[in-house]
């Protein structure tokens, strides 16, 4: 077998340069899109992971409150339970650095002696041991030992000061010492600074709070015992848990940010096998004289189809092998981008590098290798199974075989599609993750490209007169063609089908979103203005600004209402959510809070504890109007009735709005993230107002201060960044897409050799030959980009109305974005007649008395 | 009407040179049947590919009804073929998809002439070729010999000036051979066409005017047809 496959396929390899160069571009491009997509998950959630576990260090335990903080006395308390062999408290924030905007340090506070006992500081020029008794480390609230690889990147040297925001506004802090980036302080990319915990409670006045107590048990067996009893000494407010499992609500909140990741490498991964079946099944095909010569040679049909199989591992290996690293460099440049998203939208992580491992690896050569494989199978068992003299007759057409109506692939596809809707209704395995949609868009795509090669004959009449308008009579002759094997055609085009869908539904959910925000802007938040510290949007990497701003705002010329805004992460009901408190009398005298049920409370209401709950939460929690729950808070276990539900697009995993004068007994914050601002004249006042501000808070305080458009356009670009990986993923698709039209049509061209020559005999030029050809192509671009539009609009209704309900509990309406549509159908043909061109030159090109072939 | 003057046409096989045709020349006189008959190898497919346009000569001149096709560029070459010339194939070579008088009239179609305007003519000679009410019918749905009558009709429609037939009978049985040749003798005797037909069938060749031999690409015999009693 292998000297056959030296003797026989090598030298066909080696024969068709370009054919092999397709085909093993194509396995090369499906295996490095998957490994690519599945490193960048993998490397945000690891990334994710090793934070929680080295910044949670040796600690067997971790005691934790949320923003608001934990009293330090606690500590002691925590040392005093039965089992805690050592306790060590810290606290941890992040400070926008002065003058660069949206660059933050990360900064932990700690007690060096009793935190090494979790935690291995290495000092680069700095003895940590001695640190402890260093006098001017401990009673400076200026001084920061910071990592040498962030010192060296912004030119600091010990005893150099930097400046950074804190909520009374820009501080200067001086380098101590550096530190080897090890160990924690690895986790944040260098990005950190270390302070002795009162330091840091002083510099960023946050009072004489922790945000974190690490314990170690003395007996490790036996946690669960120690827990308990740490619960009972601390109270129902505070949360006890392993280290690892605080991360687990905000995995369950990335796995809503992972939905487009999630559609983008499926996408790549089935348009990846399209290409690979299409490239092998038609280089298969085009032996079948090779084949037949071989059987009437004496191979028998296993050896053929051994050969192959053989042939086909071979070019999925070297595909593999090609995609592979490339996937890595696909990973590579798509990361920063991606890490920047999750960062901006759910919580801090530093990927500096993709990680690709086995899994991805096995993966990609399962893609690379089975899938060429499977895809050389039918064609090679087809070909081996004729007989050797239909095999060698030159005038048979070949190309794949006819459809028939009647034939189990109608019916398996019929069946998937009559599926899709009904397998929408189950459930969610795991909270946040859409199986069902998923499942759904799986059996649609499936579907549709069984049926696409019946959906090709079909189009074979209603296309000849339009394309003999366009193209003249060889538009005619392309319409026939075009028809005549549809298995082989229908790969193309359910390929670039594929594409175009993926595109419409990204782009219509994004848009639907978008306008379903804008809406919520200018409805719910209509305020002139908005103060914001150096985040651009409130969020989970906003330093909240002192709430005695409010008074000097309010005392500008022009400003009408201040409305102060706190919007902190919270967990709470099993998920980490937004507690959203503001001024209600303004906020619902000001604004018209997007109603869906209940109704909003009055003063008397909100100060007996009614809250509003976003749309989301009351989904994913099953609350309605009338509903209780209960929230731990810094002065005890809350219980809050819903009034109402609204529309709220604060946060994908649900918000609590509640009135800020119960916010701030509640939760003992009064700390602001965003002054919404109403002037008394929006025309005359908003930039002068705007201006004032800058002039009195926002150099000093670093603060932006952002109208309603730039935040409705913020809004805008953060829902767009959030997919920007997916939209990479199209143009993927679509390239795959056009690969699998050449191939297609070099494959016609080498069928229909005979025809172009008798075409040429009976007087067509070389310009009716690639007007042949182009029409070809343009309508496998027509039909994939109908197709596409097609798919695409039931894939985005089930993405909006199923997977994105089930990953955010959001429910808006779909809007089929028409311009998108038009863009990518014109585009996806005008792509195809491009793609077809090469095959169409080449066909043009073929001697006429070879191609005909007399004698 | 047909001349050929000193055509020498040389193919390149590797490192190694065949004189396909060395140094032939021919006149063929308006509405003569000529029949070229010789061996595999002895350049009679040559001699058809270039007098239907469809390859240049190495050397040598050809000219037809008075234009020199030698020296044509191929869009030229290719608007010749469509106007003035006719092929018929040893497999008929009709196209797959079309119907019969889709394919008679597929040359006048890639000249831009419409549907409408041939269908009537196209008819009518199909009609004549003996295939009344079968213009709907592909290929698939017709004998070799219909097929080859098709291919007939294609070939007289734009009325050439010479017609070219490469083994008609070759893929048929001997008695619709010998009526799908008789139906080219008398078509073209009444338009008074000058016909090239290559065959290997000796009873083949004797349906025409003259019978020119060929041998390693020179003219060995070069007769007029003894009409048979």
């Amino acid at each position: 077998m292998l000297s056959l496959l030296r003797l026989v396929s090598l030298r066909h390899f080696l024969g068709s340069p370009l054919r092999t160069l397709i085909t093993v571009a194509g396995v090369a491009i499906g295996v490095s899109t998957l490994v690519g997509i599945t490193s960048i998950n993998k490397s945000v959630m690891n990334a994710f992971r090793s934070t929680i576990d080295t910044v949670a260090g040796k600690a067997d335990l971790t005691v934790a409150a949320d923003t608001a903080g934990l009293p330090e006395a606690l500590l002691e308390t925590v040392r005093a339970v039965p089992g805690v062999a050592h306790a060590s408290g810290g606290l941890t924030l992040v400070a926008p650095i002065d003058g660069a905007a949206g660059q933050n340090l990360y900064l932990m506070g700690v007690d060096l002696l009793d935190d090494g006992f979790f935690r291995t500081y290495e000092g680069v020029d700095t003895d940590v041991g001695k640190l402890a008794d260093d006098l001017e480390f401990l009673n400076s609230t200026d001084r920061v030992l910071l990592t040498d690889r962030y010192a060296r990147e912004h030119g600091l040297t010990k005893g150099s000061t930097f400046s950074l925001i804190t909520p009374d506004g820009a501080k200067p802090f001086v380098v101590h010492g550096l530190l080897k980036e090890t160990g924690p302080l690895k986790a944040f990319g260098g990005a950190v600074g270390v302070m002795f915990f009162g330091s840091l409670q002083e510099a960023f006045g946050r009072g004489r709070t922790l945000s974190r107590i690490d314990v170690a048990a003395t007996d490790k067996k036996d946690l669960e015992a120690l827990k308990q009893r740490l619960r009972v000494a601390l109270g129902p407010t505070i949360e006890v848990d392993a280290p690892e499992r605080r991360g687990q609500s905000v995995e369950t909140m990335m796995r809503s940010f992972q939905l487009g990741l999630n559609l983008g490498s499926g996408v790549a991964l089935l348009v990846g096998i399209f290409l690979v079946y299409n490239t092998v099944s038609i280089g298969v095909v085009q032996r079948r004289r090779e084949i037949g010569t071989l059987r009437a040679l004496g191979a028998e049909r296993s050896t053929i189809r051994g050969l192959f199989a053989l042939e086909a591992v071979v070019l999925g290996l070297i595909g593999s092998a090609i995609g592979i690293p490339v996937g890595l460099l696909v990973g590579r440049g798509a990361i920063a981008g991606v890490a920047r998203s999750v960062s901006e939208i759910y919580v801090r992580v530093n990927v500096s590098d993709v990680q690709v491992g086995p899994t991805e690896v096995l993966l990609g050569v399962a893609l690379g290798v089975l899938g060429s494989l499977f895809a050389a199978m039918r064609p090679a068992w087809v070909a081996s199974s004729v007989m050797p003299v239909e095999a060698l007759r030159r005038d048979v057409a070949l190309g794949g075989g006819q459809v028939s109506v009647r034939s189990w692939p109608t019916y398996v596809g019929v069946g998937l599609l009559a599926l899709a809707w009904p397998v929408t209704w189950l459930p969610a395995p795991v909270e946040n993750l859409a199986f069902g949609g998923y499942f759904s868009i799986f059996l649609i795509l499936m579907g549709t490209t069984l049926l696409s090669p019946l959906l090709l004959r079909a189009l074979n009449r209603p296309f000849q007169k339009p394309a003999e308008w366009v193209f003249g009579f060889a538009g005619r002759l392309a319409a026939d063609n075009f028809a005549r094997s549809p298995l082989r055609t229908a790969v193309p085009v359910s390929a670039l089908s594929i594409g175009v869908a993926m595109a419409i539904t990204i782009g219509g959910f994004v848009g639907s979103f978008q306008a379903s925000s804008q809406r919520w802007i200018d409805q719910a938040i209509p305020a002139d203005l908005f103060v914001t510290s150096s985040a651009k949007l409130a969020g989970v990497q906003n330093q909240p600004m002192s709430g005695e701003f409010i008074e000097q705002i309010r005392s500008i010329e022009g400003v009408e209402l201040v409305d102060p805004v706190r919007i902190m992460p919270w967990d709470a009901l099993g998920l980490r959510i937004f507690v959203i408190s503001n001024d209600s009398a303004i906020y619902m005298s000001r604004g018209t809070p997007l109603l869906l049920a209940g109704k909003l409370p009055d003063e008397a209401r909100r100060s007996q504890g009614a809250v509003i709950l976003s749309e989301n939460l009351a989904r994913r929690r099953n609350l309605t109007p009338g509903s209780t729950f209960t929230m731990n808070t810094p002065t005890g276990v809350h219980t809050f009735t819903v009034d109402a539900v609204i529309i709220d697009y604060t946060s994908d995993q649900g918000s609590v709005i509640i009135d800020r004068k119960v916010f701030d007994q509640v939760f003992q914050d009064t700390r602001v993230d965003s002054f919404h601002v109403y002037v008394k004249d929006r025309a005359r006042d908003t930039e002068s107002v705007r201006a004032a501000i800058t002039a009195r808070l926002g150099r000093r305080f670093n603060l932006y201060v952002l109208s309603n458009a730039e935040l409705r356009d913020e809004a805008r670009k953060l829902i767009a960044n959030a997919f920007s990986v997916t939209t990479a993923m199209e143009l993927v698709a679509v390239i795959l897409a056009l690969l699998g039209v050449i191939n297609t049509l070099l494959a016609a061209v080498l069928d229909r050799t005979r025809e172009i020559g008798l075409l040429r005999a009976v007087g067509a030029d070389r310009a009716h030959i690639i007007k042949l050809f182009a029409a070809e192509a343009a309508l496998i671009g027509v039909t994939g980009g109908v197709m596409g539009v097609a798919i695409g609009g039931v894939v985005g209704v089930i993405v909006t109305t199923v997977v994105g309900v089930q990953a955010t509990g959001w429910d808006f309406p779909f809007l089929f974005p028409w311009q998108i549509a038009l863009q990518m159908f014109v585009g996806a043909s005008v792509c195809a007649i491009l793609a077809g061109l090469y095959p169409a030159r080449r066909a043009s090109r073929l001697d006429v008395v070879e191609a005909l072939a007399w004698e | 009407m047909i001349d050929v003057q000193n055509v020498v046409k040389v193919y390149r096989r590797g490192s190694n040179e065949v004189r396909a045709l060395d140094g032939v020349s021919l006149t063929v006189p308006r509405g003569q049947f000529l029949s070229i008959m010789g061996s595999s190898g002895s350049g009679k497919s040559t001699m058809l590919n270039l007098l239907g346009a469809l390859d240049v000569p190495t050397s040598g001149t050809i000219s037809i009804d008075g234009q020199q096709v030698s020296q044509m560029p191929d869009d030229a070459l290719s608007k010749f073929r469509r106007s003035r010339l006719g092929f018929i194939f040893q497999f008929f070579n009709l196209l797959p998809t079309l119907t019969a008088i889709e394919n008679a009239i597929l040359p006048e179609l890639l000249g831009g002439k419409s549907r409408e305007e041939m269908e009537p003519k196209a008819k009518a000679l199909l009609e004549s070729v003996g295939l009344k009410g079968r213009w709907n019918h592909r290929p698939d749905e017709l004998s070799g010999g219909e097929m080859q009558r098709v291919a007939v009709a294609r070939a007289l429609l734009s009325e050439p000036a010479l017609l070219l037939a490469d083994e008609p009978t070759g893929n048929l049985d001997s008695k619709t051979g010998a009526e799908v040749l008789r139906l080219i003798r008398e078509a073209t005797r009444e338009r008074n066409l000058t016909v090239v037909m290559v065959t290997h069938d000796p009873r083949a060749a004797e349906v025409g005017d003259r019978l020119v031999r060929l041998a390693d690409g020179h003219i060995v015999g070069d007769d007029p047809v003894r009409v048979a009693a």
